[in-house]
């Protein structure tokens, strides 16, 4: 039975404000700045973490050392109430021009109750510790229109998505494009992500592996110097087995973003997705609630030093 | 045999890099360009240099308070105490307009260089 609202808002107009950056190369390729053009009175931004779950493609610069911390919000299932927090303090720092190196520890926080699937379970633990190598392959800039970035995040995670104690590696690999459709003001950006795994659950000696692919895209508008709001659409796939061998799911996801500059060195970036389309493998119910949430948040908090 | 794969192994690097726009730039003499900080704005505040030539930038503060050099374009941030200068070595630049700020100086402290 499907205990869900039906979707109430018109969903392919999302679809077609989120995917219109992938359409406008040419309108990207205008914002290259040209000698003696007019200064631009916006400063520009590091696109990074502007659009929320999707990433921009800035690294940074070399010798900057940032402290994140960011906090990932997972909500409701089919039944039941259903509450997952992960919270990292992240470091990162630019060894080099164009190359970032980020260590992470992470922490969970799960209140499940009444979820078909799940066992009840409220409480706190340590979630596991992460680590991201970033490259800027291309910088966005005057004769590069689009900005290119390659990463991976191999992760060791001991409590999964059931709040199970577990033995759980996985390395998200992710290529990350982005631009500037109207220079400092409008920006779109678009990743594909891979993410194999392999979990044991404590106490079992049989290793499970699993896969995730993931297509994101977003688009933001600085309304003042200091404000940008954006929207986003995330398509992810997930697989039993990590190279993909078996189906399991698929989930459409599309929500608003928001990204803060309180000073040159403090940033909040926030997002909120809700999942509106999808379905899990051997079950007629609308949308994917076994391999991913109805609902998920983030926010992070960037400290530049 | 041996030469072959040393002839495919240094062809392939090189190939690599070139796509990657990691040639070292010491590979080719850099331009000078200077710039100061003289009441917190800088001087000259336009730099004009030539494009895809590595960029030597000596950056003069003459104010008794330090400033922060940043650029994200150019993907620079460098503390120069007062009083006092320093170099910074920058890539070979497209042709274009890279904006430069003072940190701690947003307000006035602005400038470009700009490739030709």
């Amino acid at each position: 039975m499907n205990y869900l609202p039906p979707i109430c808002f018109g969903q392919w107009r999302w679809i077609a404000v989120a995917t219109l950056p992938l359409f406008f190369p040419a309108v990207a390729s205008a914002q290259s700045a040209t000698p003696g053009q007019t200064p631009d009175s916006f400063r520009e931004l590091e696109s990074k973490d502007i659009f929320g779950f999707t990433l921009g493609s800035d690294v940074g610069e070399e010798g900057e050392l940032e402290l994140e911390n960011e906090t990932n919000i997972a909500l409701q299932k089919r039944t039941g109430t259903y509450s997952a927090l992960e919270h990292e303090a992240e470091l990162e720092y630019n060894p080099f021009d164009s190359f970032q190196i980020e260590a992470a520890a992470h922490g969970v926080y799960t209140w499940f109750s009444g979820v078909e699937g799940l066992e009840d379970r409220h409480g706190a633990n340590f979630g596991g510790l992460s680590t991201v190598f970033r490259y800027l392959v291309i910088g966005c800039g005057p004769g590069a229109p689009v900005g290119l970035q390659i990463a991976v995040e191999p992760e060791w995670s001991r409590v999964d998505d059931a709040g199970k104690l577990t033995t759980d590696f996985n390395a998200e690999t992710s290529i990350i494009a982005d631009t500037e459709l109207v220079p400092n003001r409008l920006f779109a950006a678009f990743n594909a992500t891979y993410t194999p795994e392999i979990a044991r659950e404590f106490g079992t000696p049989e290793w499970q592996g699993a896969s995730t692919l993931g297509l994101k895209t977003a688009m933001t508008y600085r309304i003042t110097q200091s404000e940008a709001l954006g929207g986003e659409l995330e398509y992810y796939r997930a697989y039993d087995g990590a190279g993909f061998n078996r189906f399991a799911g698929d989930a459409l996801f599309a929500g608003p973003t928001c990204f803060i500059v309180f000073t040159n060195k403090l940033f909040l970036s926030a997002a909120y997705s809700t999942q509106f389309a999808g379905h899990a493998a051997g079950d007629a119910n609308r949308l994917d609630l076994t391999d991913f949430a109805r609902n998920k948040a983030r926010l992070k908090l960037i400290w530049e030093f | 045999m041996h030469v072959q794969r040393t002839i495919v192994w240094f062809a392939t690097a090189a190939t690599l890099l070139s796509c990657l726009g990691q040639v070292p730039a010491d590979a080719q003499d850099a331009v000078a360009a200077r710039t100061s900080i003289k009441d917190h704005r800088f001087a000259p505040a336009e730099i004009r240099v030539p494009a895809n030539t590595p960029i030597t930038l000596v950056i003069r503060n003459l104010d008794p308070t330090p400033e922060e050099f940043e650029s994200t374009t150019l993907r620079v941030e460098k503390i120069v105490a007062g009083k006092s200068e320093i170099t910074i070595r920058l890539r070979p630049l497209a042709p274009g307009r890279y904006r430069f700020y003072g940190d701690f100086n947003e307000a006035t402290a602005e400038g470009a260089i700009v490739a030709e």
